[in-house]
Order: structure tokens, then C-alpha cells, then sequence
């Protein structure tokens, strides 16, 4: 079961390097969009599913490592790795003081304020000069999509290890007892203010270093694709399809979803927030923990008929209720 | 000197626009805990809709008020009774849930009145004028959004305090499990709350329709200075949100003077970050546990 487990992931692996090679630009560009998205559903996930705090910004940290790579390109003239490597440190940088300060705030106020945060950096962006301001910075068109994609498969990849690697250490179960009970957790002496801001700047780290990769696959940089309100809640409606705090969720609910998304902003691009914003209300309602988590229950249900429905979701399930 | 007074003028006109934008936003979180993100997104619609029934058949945006009122109402009870009721009501997820849910909700009314209305800016030529005091100036649009802002948080103050719905809704804000005792019916109460908070949310924006120029997704920043007011003067206070509503607005106006646009725009921001981490509850809040 192991080794059949390794060789999937391999073979999957090869595929995805090898195979763009072979691709025309539609399929390599939906190739790309879904790495891309399953790299920032992973990125929400880390500080919103594993720790619980739920953040509506993230995206601040996406606009900030794609000017941070225009700015490298066009002043310093260096190749854009450089630049979205850079931009990906910068984030993690400034996310050390902007996590202790925003996570002394809790639920519905950290929620806010990254909100606002992302607002904020949006409009200073629009009125700086350094940065373009409104009009925004043109980069020299790159030739090809493949750099940008391999960059982002990277990224992504990363970032699915980081969660792995969370999802079964003693930091992923301080982050979890955070989410259940962040008092109790900090009698029980876990060193919450650290493994807050320590999933903080991970959180920071994947959508910086993929801004940077976004910013030369548009080639120009304006604040609102930047700190783009769309990718937004596209990537938390796909972490949260796929299911939040798991190790799979993020990926099964960015690669479903990207498809859709791309259909719709092709053929609807006025409807399409009306109707992402719809699909994450009823998809609250009617698949509140989503995909992944309903299967795992399900499975375990099957193998195992006189557990309750409460032993069933296993990590994913909140756990006893407070008192 | 003048140009204090004028700055101070502005400040209250201001503290008056923001009390009016953040009541409906405090009735909600006072009742139910819940932090509307759609909030500004109805203040939006409902002065899109003023100013596109002002442009195509010149209709007083104050004559419209209690059908915006009345339609915020119904959409408020509906978004309570069909969607917010329906969401896993485990403690550990409720509050994620629901504000995750708002969230949804904001950008699906903002897809909404992207498809209705279209992209571009709209606003209502109307009371353009300004008063002149002496050297002081006093917009008209702005004085009568103050005006009905006293008027309605006189109003709401009433209808809470001196009917039995108004006691009931105070009674569940204060103390939940002691109003069910007392045989309130909460989820009663709740989609009443839900519908006065739009209802109040609507009618601001239709007032603001005179103020400010609007397009469907200027919603969040709408919703951020709401959270900001109510934050400051202490969440579920009333007496409070319109202090943290002069507060704001006296900030606003002199950073605008001093600092520049930009700055006084963020000014909303700073100030909640910075009270929330230095007084957490607020200027008259009330101390829960």
C-alpha cells in the first residue's frame, strides 16, 4: 500500500514535468492556473485550516512578491527568480512583525484585519509612484509560459510537503490544539504566540513566491491583479471545497475547481464573482467540512460500522467540545 | 483657526456618515456575534439603485427610503432564515463558518450588482450645495446624512427600548441562555436582527447615495470602517459606535488636511488595528468573558 502510494506520487510527479513539454499554450496555461491555485489553497490552509485563524488577506503577500519581482526586473535588471525568490523572503520578513502584531486578534478581528491589511496595501500600491501607481509596470515579455509553470510546480509541490511534513508533527498538533482551544492549549504549554507566527510566515512565504511567477506570466503589474480580489476567494473556496486542516483537501478542491473557474471567466467573466461568491455559501451549507473529510468519514464508516460518527473524521473533526 | 473649525465641522459631518454606515453592522454583531462582511456590499447596492432610479426617472433618493429599507429588511430576514440558520452549529467552527459565509455573501452581492448595474461609477447630482457660515462651509449632503443618522439611532434606540421585540432583541444580545429561559423565541429574534441590520444598512446607502460616488465593489472598505467605528467604541455598544464614529471622523478629517488622501484613507484601518491591540473592548465596551 506504501510503495503503491510512492509510485502514484512518482509517476504523477514525472507527468507533470515532463508532460507540458508536450502541450500546446491553452492546456499549459489550465495546467498552470491549477498549480498555481493548489500552491495558494495550501498556502490559506497552513494558518487558516491547521491553526484555525482565518484570514482573508493573504493575497497582500501575493501583490507584495509580484511587485517585489517587478521592482528586481525592471530597476535591478536580474532574471525574475531572483526577484520572485526575493519577493517570497520579503514576505516571510514581513510577516514575522505583521503575525505578532495581527495574531494577538482573534477570530472575526483577524479576519478583518488581514482583510483590511490586504485592502490597505492595495491602496497604497495605487499611489505610490515608486510602484506605478494606478497605471501600474510593464515587463519584458517573457517567450515562453514553461519557466513560470516549473517555478510554480515547485512552489506548490513545497508547499504540499510543508503540509505533509505539518500534518503529522508535533508543530501540526500545536497548531491544532490552537484551532481547538487556544487557552487550553497554552496551559497544556504549547508556545502559541510561536507556532502562531511560525505558520504565519509560511502562510506568507507560498503566495509571495508564486506573485512573483504570476507578475511575469502577465507581464504587467497593476494593483487590483495584484492584490486580485478574485484569486482571493477563488483560493479559499478551493481549500475549503477540498477541506480545510487536511493534507489532500487543498489539492482535490483546487484541481475540481479551477477547471470550473476557468470555464466560467471565459464565458462569464461579468457573473463570475456573483457566482463564486454564491457556490462558497451553499457549498457552507450543504458540504460545510468539505470533500476530502466527507470521504475519510464515509471510509471509515464502511470499515468500521460501530464507530461513531465523531471517532469517523479522525484529525479533521474539531475535537470535544468546549465546556 | 478657521481652518480648525472648518476641520472640526468636517470631522462631526464625517462621525455622522460613519454612525450611520456602522449602526446596522452593530445591531447584528450586538445580537448574534456575527460579523457581517456583506454589510457594506448592501450599503453599495442600495445607492446604486438610487442613482440609477435618480438618472433614468429623477427620483428623490429620500423618496425611496422606505422601499430600500423594506428590501434590505426582507433580504436580511431571508440571508438569517435560509442560509445563516443552516450552517453546523459546533462551537469550535460556528464563527468561522458564518463569517466565511458573509464573505461569500459579499462577493455574490457584488457580483450581483456588477451584473445589474455594470462597472462604472455612479452617484446622484443632487444637494450639491454647501451652507456658508462665515468662512465655514457645510456640505448639504453631508448634513442631512448627519440629520438622519440622529434620527435613525433615535428611532432604533425606541423601537429597542420600548417595544417587546426591541426588549427581546436586547434581552438575547445581553444574555442568551437567561432570554431562552425567559421563553424569548431566539431564532426569532435573530431573523428580526438580521433584517434591521440590513434594513438599517440599506437606508444608510441610500443616504449616502448624496455623499459619496459609488461602484459594486466599493463594499469592503464600507464594511472595514462599520468594524472599525463599532470596534472602537466597543462592540454592541450603541452609545459607543457613535463615539468611535466621531473619533473616526475627526481622525479622518484631519489626516485628510495634514497627511493627505491616501493616509486618511487607511485611517480607518490603523486606528481599529491600533485600538484593538491597545483596548481590546473598545472605548465603552462591556467587558464579557
Amino acid at each position: 500500500m506504501k510503495i503503491a502510494g510512492w509510485a502514484i506520487a512518482a509517476v504523477a510527479l514525472i507527468v507533470l514535468i515532463v508532460g507540458p513539454l508536450h502541450l500546446n499554450g491553452y492546456w499549459l496555461n489550465l495546467l498552470y492556473q491549477t498549480v498555481l491555485f493548489v500552491g495558494l489553497a495550501y498556502g490559506f490552509n497552513i494558518i487558516s485550516g491547521y491553526a484555525g485563524y482565518f484570514s482573508f488577506g493573504q493575497i497582500a503577500f501575493f501583490g507584495v512578491g509580484a511587485y517585489a519581482t517587478g521592482l528586481v526586473v525592471l530597476n535591478l535588471h536580474w532574471d525574475w527568480t531572483i526577484g520572485a525568490l526575493l519577493g517570497g523572503v520579503l514576505c516571510g520578513v514581513l510577516a514575522v512583525p505583521i503575525g505578532a502584531v495581527m495574531l494577538r486578534l482573534r477570530g472575526p478581528f483577524f479576519a478583518l484585519g488581514m482583510l483590511g491589511l490586504a485592502q490597505t496595501a492595495r491602496v497604497f500600491a495605487s499611489s505610490s509612484t515608486a510602484l506605478g501607481s494606478g497605471s501600474g509596470m510593464y515587463l519584458p515579455p517573457g517567450s515562453s509560459l514553461l519557466p513560470v509553470y516549473y517555478w510554480t510546480l515547485a512552489v506548490a509541490g513545497g508547499a504540499f510537503a510543508i503540509t505533509w511534513w505539518i500534518d503529522r508533527s508535533a508543530f501540526g498538533l500545536r497548531l491544532q490544539a490552537i484551532r481547538e482551544d487556544e487557552a487550553i492549549a497554552a496551559t497544556l504549554g504549547v508556545a502559541t504566540t510561536r507556532a502562531k507566527v511560525t505558520a504565519f510566515v509560511i502562510s506568507a512565504i507560498i503566495p509571495g513566491l508564486l506573485g512573483g511567477g504570476y507578475a511575469w506570466f502577465l507581464t504587467y503589474i497593476e494593483p487590483s491583479s495584484a492584490f486580485s480580489a478574485r484569486v482571493d476567494l477563488q483560493s479559499i473556496v478551493m481549500a475549503i471545497l477540498g477541506g480545510i486542516g487536511t493534507l489532500w483537501g487543498p489539492l482535490v478542491g483546487a484541481v475540481l475547481m479551477t477547471q470550473v473557474s476557468e470555464a466560467l471567466w471565459a464565458n462569464f467573466p461579468q457573473a463570475y464573482l456573483m457566482i463564486f461568491g454564491g457556490l462558497l455559501v451553499v457549498l457552507l451549507i450543504v458540504l460545510p467540512r468539505g470533500i476530502v473529510p466527507a470521504i475519510t468519514a464515509r471510509m471509515q464508516k464502511r470499515a468500521s460500522p460501530s464507530a461513531g460518527a465523531g471517532m469517523a473524521m479522525g484529525s479533521t473533526q474539531p475535537g470535544p467540545e468546549r465546556s | 483657526m478657521d481652518t480648525v473649525v472648518q476641520l472640526i465641522v468636517n470631522g462631526l459631518l464625517l462621525g455622522g456618515v460613519l454612525a450611520l454606515s456602522a449602526l446596522g453592522f452593530n445591531i447584528i454583531f450586538g445580537v448574534m456575534r456575527v460579523v457581517n462582511l456583506a454589510h457594506g456590499d448592501v450599503i453599495v447596492i442600495a445607492a446604486l439603485a438610487c442613482a440609477v432610479a435618480y438618472a433614468h426617472w429623477h427620483i428623490n433618493p429620500l423618496l425611496l427610503l422606505p422601499f430600500t429599507a423594506l428590501g434590505g429588511f426582507i433580504l436580511g430576514a431571508c440571508i438569517q432564515r435560509f442560509l445563516l440558520r443552516r450552517l453546523p452549529a459546533e462551537i469550535a467552527s460556528a464563527e468561522a463558518s458564518s463569517l466565511t459565509l458573509t464573505f461569500g455573501l459579499s462577493y455574490f452581492l457584488a457580483g450581483a450588482g456588477l451584473a445589474i448595474f455594470g462597472g462604472q461609477i455612479r452617484s446622484v447630482p443632487y444637494l450639491t450645495g454647501a451652507i456658508q457660515l462665515g468662512a465655514i462651509s457645510i456640505p448639504q449632503a453631508r448634513l442631512l446624512a448627519f440629520v438622519a443618522a440622529i434620527v435613525i439611532a433615535g428611532l432604533l434606540g425606541v423601537f429597542l427600548r420600548y417595544t417587546s421585540i426591541g426588549r427581546a432583541i436586547r434581552a438575547t444580545s445581553m444574555n442568551l441562555d437567561g432570554a431562552l429561559a425567559c421563553g424569548v423565541d431566539a431564532e426569532f429574534v435573530r431573523t428580526i436582527s438580521f433584517g434591521l441590520g440590513t434594513a438599517v444598512a440599506a437606508a444608510a446607502g441610500t443616504l449616502l447615495s448624496y455623499v459619496y460616488t459609488f461602484n459594486p465593489q466599493d463594499g469592503i472598505p464600507f464594511t472595514i470602517s462599520a468594524f472599525a467605528v463599532i470596534a472602537i467604541g466597543g462592540l454592541g455598544s450603541y452609545t459607543g459606535a457613535l463615539l468611535g464614529a466621531l473619533v473616526l471622523g475627526f481622525a479622518q478629517a484631519f489626516a485628510s488636511y495634514y497627511a493627505g488622501s491616501t493616509l486618511a484613507d487607511a485611517a480607518p484601518y490603523v486606528l481599529f488595528v491600533l485600538v484593538m491591540l491597545v483596548l481590546p473592548q473598545g472605548l465603552l465596551g462591556r467587558r464579557t468573558s
